[in-house]
């Protein structure tokens, strides 16, 4: 399998959310399959972006989940990347 | 003659109306259309793409205000227009800018994946953009605006034969490059109606055709493949 690109490791940890709704970060980043600081780049960027937002429960544990911005995203995955493709960018 | 060159001109009004609304509004809904994508995205290609229509857009808009002016002074070039000379000197500079801007935005759209995102290069095709507008205002002379718009449209060859073939090596191609290829040709077809205005005619409306259709064709498939 080649090298993931961002849009595509933006996708996989956005859907990886969705699938959970809610989902702790360690068990996120085992299920994002990146390396540490490889994930805080793409976390970073996705809660910066507001795709997705972090919540704390009441035994103080960080969860996230997916916003409206996040699953626009996902719905528009397809789209973008034939786009791309399309106009050979 | 005076009364046949004013007739021709009037009857090009119309032409020139509608051609420069196809062109300006085809932009910018291509710009706007695009934008949801790439707000979305934060894709570079994409940025490039768009900005590449707003300055289409921008130059084709200062295209019309120099034809208009001819027109109000019944000339054939702006420089012969001389209560119009130093407002035709800056609409031909802010044309020619944008006009290079777009396709140079165009091609770094196409390229900036193999230039790794370089903004050097970035920087580089704005000082040439400014250089080519310059240089045109300057020195208003055929050979020279032929000469400089020669060496645009070869560069614009060699940069979209090489993002072609990188494209091809990687199998991640389609025919679009024809499309690009033709809309930055036409690009520079434009470019010399106005600087040379006599160069192409009886060409005129059959390259106002051509570039309507090819605005329209990426507008079309823009509007297909963004949803919008």
């Amino acid at each position: 399998m080649g090298k993931r690109g961002r849009l595509e490791i933006i996708r996989d940890i956005l859907a990886i959310i969705r699938d959970n709704r809610l989902i702790k970060l360690t068990p996120l980043l085992r299920k994002a399959n990146l390396s540490s600081r490889r994930f805080k780049e793409y976390f970073g960027e996705i809660l910066a972006k507001r795709f997705i937002i972090e919540t704390i429960d009441g035994k103080n544990e960080k969860f996230v989940s997916l916003t409206e911005k996040g699953s626009n995203f996902l719905e528009q995955y397809r789209a973008i990347i034939s786009f791309i493709d399309e106009f050979e960018l | 003659m005076s009364l046949i060159i004013k007739g021709f001109m009037e009857l090009g009004l119309g032409a020139e109306i509608i051609y420069s609304f196809v062109i300006i509004v085809s932009s910018l809904m291509i710009y706007f259309g695009t934008r949801e994508i790439y707000e979305l995205s934060s894709y570079k290609g994409i940025k490039y793409f768009r900005r590449a229509f707003l300055f289409f857009a921008i130059a084709y808009f200062f295209r019309s205000f120099i034809k208009f002016i001819l027109l109000g002074f019944d000339s054939w070039e702006i420089y012969s227009v001389i209560p119009g000379r130093i407002f035709g000197a800056i609409a031909i500079f802010i044309f020619l800018y944008f006009s290079s801007m777009a396709i140079f935005y165009l091609l770094y759209g196409a390229m900036w994946r193999k230039w790794k995102g370089d903004k050097v290069k970035l920087v580089i095709l704005n000082f040439l953009a400014i250089f080519i507008a310059l240089a045109s205002v300057l020195f208003v002379n055929r050979v020279v605006h032929l000469a400089i718009n020669i060496l645009l449209l070869l560069f614009v060859i060699s940069i979209v034969y090489i993002a072609h073939k990188t494209k091809q090596d990687n199998s991640r191609h389609n025919n679009f490059y024809i499309i690009y290829l033709l809309l930055l040709i036409f690009c520079i077809f434009n470019v010399l109606d106005i600087l040379i205005p006599r160069f192409f005619q009886g060409l005129q409306l059959f390259g106002y055709l051509v570039s309507s259709g090819i605005f329209l064709i990426i507008l079309y498939r823009v509007i297909k493949k963004s949803g919008r």
